[in-house]
C-alpha cells in the first residue's frame, strides 16, 4: 500500500509535466503577439522543429494601426530601422534581415521610406550539425523599433518562441505559411542577367539607364544607402525604346563620389529588383572639360 | 502590401516639393540670410552675427530624440560650451500650429527654464520658412556656421542615430568636431552627414 501510494504520487507530477510539455509544443511553433507602440509583433518560424546542419527562417511580424509605418533599412529623411538583439542556443547562427521592398512615405519636402499596416520581416537562421537534439530550445530577441504617424514613438520589446531541435527533415508550420510566403513574395529579385544596367555621375545627378524590354512607363529608385540622392526629389523617368533612363537628383550632403549606386528599381506592375552599379564618371568628365 | 498605392503618391511628390528645391543651402556655400523672432520677443537676424561663428539646432520636444539629447543634458552642455566661447547659438522651432513640437512664446520660455537650456535665442519658425531655408529634415539637425557666413557643417548631432540616453557617452559628436577643427584653422573633417531624427513638422508635411 504505501509502494503504491508513493507510485501514484510521483506518477502525477509526471503526468503533468508531459501535459505541460504537451501544450508548450502545440503553442511551441510561434511566439505570442507583443505590443508594441501602436501594434503588435510576433516572432514566428516557418518550420515546426530546427534541423541540425541546415537552415530555416524567422519572421517578425508586425501589425501596426492604421496610419502607423516602421522603416526599411535605409530609413530616408527621417526615423530609423529596427535593430534586433538576438538570445540564441549557442550553434544557431543568425543572418540578416531580408528586407521586403519598401513604401514611399510622405509628400513633402521630407520622404522617408517602411512600412505601414502589416509586414513580415524575414531572417536566415543557420543551425550547425553539432546542435544536439532537445524537446525545447528557446529563441529570443530584444527589438528596439521607431514606430512612426506624424510623431515617433520608440518601442523595446523582449520577443521569444520555443522549437524543439530534432534530427529529422523540418517540416512547415502551417498556421506561418501564408506569412512567409507574402514576405517572399515582397523580397526584391535580381535583375533578369540580360539586363544592362548603367549609372552616369552626371554633376546634380545619378542618371541610371537600363536596356530594360519591354517599355516600362513607371520606375522607382529606392538606395541602400543613406545620403546619395535627394528622398523626396522627383525621379524623371524617360522611357527610351530600347529601355529607360532615371534621373536621381543627388542628396546635398553627397560630397564625395561614390563608387556604385545600390538600392531596390520598382518598374511598372510592381516588379522589384535588386541592382548594384557601378557609377562612371564619364558624364561628369564631359562637363568638367566644357566648363 | 500595397504598393499600388505608390505612383499617385509619387505624383504628388513632384507638384509639391518641386519649388522647395531651389533654395536650400549646402556645405560650402554661404549660409542663406534670416529673420526671426525669438521667444523672448527679440529680433534676430543671421546677418548680423558675420564673425561669430552660429550653431543652428533644429529643436521638436515632443521628438524622443531631441528628448535624448536634452533629458541627459547633453544640448544643454553644448549650448553653454559654445556660448561660453563666444559661438551664437539658434535653437530653432519650425513645427506647425497644431503639430508636434509647436510652442507658443511663452511655452518656449518655460521649456527653457525647466530644462536649463542656454541657447542663445530659441527662434519661431511656425511657417517653416528658415527651416526649408535650409532643407531641415529632422530635429535635431545641426548647422554650423563660420564667421564668413558659410555653411561649414550640415547633419546630425552625432554618429548614434538612436533615441538611447546611453549611446550618448560613447558617440562622436559632429558639431563639437566642425567647431573645434574650424577653429584650430583645419579643414572640417565631416562637413556633412545624415541628420537623424523626427521629420520637421511643415504646415504640409504628413508622417
Amino acid at each position: 500500500m504505501k509502494m503504491r501510494g508513493s507510485d501514484s504520487s510521483r506518477r502525477f507530477p509526471r503526468a503533468f509535466t508531459f501535459g505541460v510539455v504537451l501544450v508548450l509544443y502545440a503553442a511551441g511553433a510561434q511566439g505570442a503577439e507583443t505590443p508594441i507602440p501602436h501594434g503588435t509583433l510576433e516572432l514566428v518560424a516557418e518550420n515546426r522543429w530546427v534541423n541540425p546542419g541546415h537552415g530555416f527562417y524567422l519572421g517578425l511580424h508586425f501589425q501596426l494601426e492604421k496610419g502607423w509605418h516602421i522603416y526599411w533599412v535605409n530609413p530616408g529623411d527621417s526615423g530609423e530601422p529596427l535593430r534586433i538583439t538576438w538570445q540564441l542556443p549557442p550553434g544557431l547562427n543568425p543572418g540578416v534581415i531580408e528586407w521586403p521592398v519598401p513604401r514611399r512615405l510622405g509628400t513633402s519636402s521630407i520622404v522617408d521610406f517602411g512600412y505601414e499596416e502589416a509586414v513580415t520581416l524575414i531572417v536566415p537562421v543557420h543551425a550547425e550539425s553539432s546542435l544536439a537534439e532537445q524537446p525545447l530550445a528557446r529563441l529570443g530577441a530584444e527589438i528596439r523599433v521607431l514606430v512612426c504617424r506624424e510623431m515617433c514613438i520608440p518601442g523595446r520589446t523582449q520577443l521569444s518562441l520555443t522549437l524543439p531541435v530534432k534530427s529529422r527533415p523540418p517540416a512547415p508550420d502551417v498556421r506561418t505559411r501564408e506569412l512567409f510566403a507574402a514576405a517572399r513574395k515582397d523580397l526584391p529579385r535580381p535583375a533578369p542577367q540580360n539586363w544592362k544596367f548603367s549609372v552616369d555621375d552626371a554633376k546634380d545627378s545619378f542618371v541610371l539607364a537600363a536596356n530594360v524590354a519591354p517599355q516600362v512607363t513607371q520606375a522607382i529608385f529606392f538606395p541602400l544607402a543613406e545620403a546619395q540622392i535627394d528622398n523626396s526629389a522627383p525621379q524623371i523617368l524617360q522611357p527610351l525604346a530600347s529601355g529607360f533612363r532615371l534621373t536621381l537628383r543627388k542628396s546635398d550632403r553627397l560630397l564625395k563620389p561614390i563608387e556604385r549606386l545600390k538600392g531596390v528599381l520598382v518598374l511598372s506592375g510592381n516588379h522589384a529588383y535588386l541592382i548594384d552599379v557601378p557609377v562612371s564618371k564619364r558624364e561628369a568628365q564631359k562637363n568638367n572639360s566644357g566648363t | 502590401m500595397k504598393r499600388s498605392t505608390l505612383y499617385p503618391l509619387l505624383v504628388t511628390v513632384v507638384i509639391c516639393i518641386a519649388p522647395l528645391l531651389v533654395a536650400a543651402e549646402k556645405v560650402g556655400q554661404a549660409a542663406p540670410a534670416f529673420t526671426a523672432t525669438a521667444s523672448n520677443g527679440k529680433t534676430f537676424r543671421l546677418q548680423d552675427y558675420r564673425g561669430k561663428y552660429v550653431v543652428l539646432e533644429w529643436h521638436n520636444n515632443g521628438c524622443p530624440y531631441v528628448g535624448k539629447h536634452y533629458k541627459s543634458g547633453n544640448m544643454q552642455r553644448l549650448q553653454k560650451q559654445w556660448t561660453g566661447r563666444s559661438v551664437v547659438w539658434f535653437t530653432i522651432i519650425s513645427s506647425a500650429p497644431a503639430k508636434q513640437g509647436y510652442v507658443t512664446a511663452s511655452e518656449e520660455n518655460e521649456y527653457l527654464v525647466k530644462m536649463q537650456a542656454a541657447p542663445t535665442a530659441a527662434l519661431l519658425d511656425p511657417t517653416g520658412e528658415i527651416g526649408h531655408l535650409y532643407d531641415a529634415k529632422t530635429s535635431p539637425q545641426m548647422v554650423v556656421i563660420n564667421p564668413q557666413g558659410v555653411v561649414i557643417y550640415d547633419g546630425a548631432i552625432d554618429d548614434k542615430p538612436t533615441t538611447d540616453l546611453s549611446d550618448i557617452a560613447g558617440a562622436t559628436n559632429y558639431v563639437n568636431l566642425a567647431l573645434e577643427q574650424a577653429m584650430a584653422g583645419k579643414q572640417v573633417e565631416t562637413p556633412a552627414t545624415r541628420p537623424y531624427g523626427c521629420s520637421v513638422k511643415y504646415p504640409d508635411s504628413t508622417h
